[in-house]
């Protein structure tokens, strides 16, 4: 058997035999968090120049009879009210929030919440990356997770996952918890 | 193979405790998940030497003059706040900046690998060089920019922009350390996500602005006074581009050269040569290019172009004037005879060369 797939392949790999066919990822966040650094990485491709995203990015990859699908949506203020639109058929939410941002922490804080009330995540799971842990001011995961009470998430499997998306270090990780959690989603 | 737990262990292990197991965080009992059974790993944020965040943030500072002299700073992540009156110098390369709540400062950033993002900042001038640059709820600022993709601003107003403009002896270096080519600037087509119909939130520095008229020098008292700073447009690190301003001729040049050790210093040397003659330089770029790329863009003359692009990045160059080409085909044959480069061939073509590259080179930036 060769090297364990990475990224998007590892995920759709694990799919493979399942009852679904299609299968959804929306990649939200601030502006600024490393989606679209996260999304590239995840596609195996270069990181070092990205632009801020203006509309979204998509990622797709297909494999014995099966889609998946990766969101990345742009997430200035001014467009964070077009995130509900993303979101009908989701099947798992990844949250990137840039941990050494601290100034924006109540503003992620906030936005994350009210995306776990919308109705079309009910019961969705969420990774959330806790990412630019590479950075000198980076708080850790742990602290984030205090911080967002992710612990009072009661009707859907959650999981806080660190790491830098510019190196990949704890990336593929939060991949094999997805892998984990993706096929247990209710619908 | 990443994914080792079946569903069936995890109830057995559940049924076992009598509780939902939670991977925890060693020092804290957080849960940093709801149905996970591993310890967490170490990541090598979690082995490296413990750093005092505050060694890299600058905070409620009031009329000085602060910064970082060259190689204190060291590629790391850097945090201005809350700073009034001030003169900020950051003389190194960073991993990202953040400025946030500042008012009446004056500012230089060196070479940054990541974000340059402002925000709530009010009477700001500043030099930047960045792979992205990012504004929100700020007003009036005069940035002269390098960036690596396009700028974006939202909420901002009074934001005008003009070319980079700086040299200081280490600059050079700090960009290579930085990851960020000195021809890849996308300094004037700034993305407003926050547009106003009828009025612009931005727009360009008049194009004889002097660098040194909005960010002085520093105090020849402080620490920086050891820095050779010069803000002469001919000693710019960063090649001085007409960008999205108005073209004197509607003649232009499309001068490319292909990998080798020296094609930094020819690009230089050609632009030195070119403006010296009068000719304006509007744009470069420095990008990888495959076999397929090369057919699509110089066509005709693709045959033996394409081996040399798996040598390295090309360099191209828009110069504009009225003369442009004949002189750029002499400069091309009498300094740079021994030199792979491809130049435009007359007026009917070579807007098309022009045109077919720097859209090939942007579509690169993309996703």
């Amino acid at each position: 058997m060769g090297e364990a797939q990475k990224g998007l392949l590892s995920v759709i790999e694990k799919l493979k035999g399942s009852s679904e066919q299609e299968v959804r990822i929306v990649l939200l966040g601030l502006d600024n968090a490393g989606k679209t650094t996260l999304l590239k990485s995840l596609a195996s491709e270069d990181v070092n120049t990205i632009t801020p995203t203006q509309g979204f990015n998509i990622k797709s990859v297909a494999s014995h009879g099966m889609k998946l699908n990766v969101w990345d949506i742009g997430g200035q203020r001014k467009i964070r009210p077009f995130w509900r639109k993303y979101l009908e058929n989701t099947d798992l939410l990844i949250y990137v929030i840039d941990s050494a941002d601290k100034k924006r922490f109540e503003e992620t804080g906030l936005e994350l919440s009210e995306l776990i009330d919308e109705e079309n995540l009910k019961g969705v799971p969420v990774l959330i990356f806790a990412n630019k842990q590479d950075l000198a001011t980076a708080s850790p995961a742990s602290e984030i997770a205090e911080g967002l009470n992710l612990h009072t998430y009661r009707d859907r499997q959650w999981q806080i996952q660190a790491c830098s998306a510019v190196s990949g270090e704890g990336v593929q990780d939060g991949m094999n918890w997805i892998c984990n959690n993706i096929v247990n989603k209710k619908k | 193979m990443g994914c080792f737990y079946s569903k069936k262990s995890k109830r057995k292990s559940r049924e076992k405790d009598g509780a939902t197991p939670t991977a925890t965080d060693e020092t804290n009992a957080v849960p940093l998940g709801n149905n996970i059974d591993e310890a967490p790993k170490q990541y090598s944020w979690d082995k490296r030497e413990k750093v005092d965040p505050k060694d890299y943030m600058l905070t409620g500072l009031k009329d000085v003059t602060v910064g970082r002299l060259p190689g204190k700073l060291n590629g790391q992540q850097f945090v201005i706040q809350e700073c009034v009156n001030c003169n900020i110098y950051v003389f190194d390369h960073s991993a990202t900046i953040t400025i946030d709540d500042c008012v009446n400062c004056r500012l230089v950033l060196g070479p940054v690998k990541g974000s340059v993002f402002f925000r709530d900042c009010k009477d700001i001038k500043c030099v930047v060089a960045c792979q992205q640059f990012r504004t929100r709820d700020c007003t009036k600022m005069d940035v002269f920019l390098c960036c690596a993709t396009q700028p974006i601003i939202e909420s901002s107003t009074g934001m005008k922009f003009g070319c980079f403009q700086y040299f200081y002896p280490e600059l050079a270096f700090h960009f290579k350390d930085a990851g960020l080519s000195i021809f890849n600037n996308n300094w004037s087509n700034i993305h407003d996500f926050t547009p106003l119909s009828g009025e612009n939130n931005w727009g360009l520095l008049p194009e004889d602005s002097l660098v040194l008229d909005f960010v002085p020098t520093p105090d020849p008292e402080s620490e920086f006074k050891s820095v050779r700073i010069s803000a002469e447009p001919s000693r710019s690190i960063v090649p001085l581009t007409k960008g999205g301003r108005r073209k004197d001729s509607e003649e232009s040049c499309l001068f490319v050269f292909f990998a080798g050790e020296y094609a930094t210093a020819n690009a230089r040397k050609l632009i030195d040569e070119a403006t010296a003659k009068g000719f304006v330089l509007i744009q470069t770029k420095e990008v990888s290019m495959r076999p397929e790329d090369v057919k699509r863009v110089f066509q005709n003359s693709a045959d033996d172009l394409v081996e040399w692009v798996a040598k390295g990045p090309v360099i191209a160059l828009e110069l504009n004037g009225d003369g442009v080409i004949e002189a750029c085909k002499n400069i091309a044959s009498e300094v740079f005879s021994g030199t792979k480069v491809f130049v435009s061939n007359d007026k009917n073509t070579s807007s098309q060369d022009v045109d077919s590259f720097f859209n090939f080179a942007d579509m690169q930036m993309g996703l």
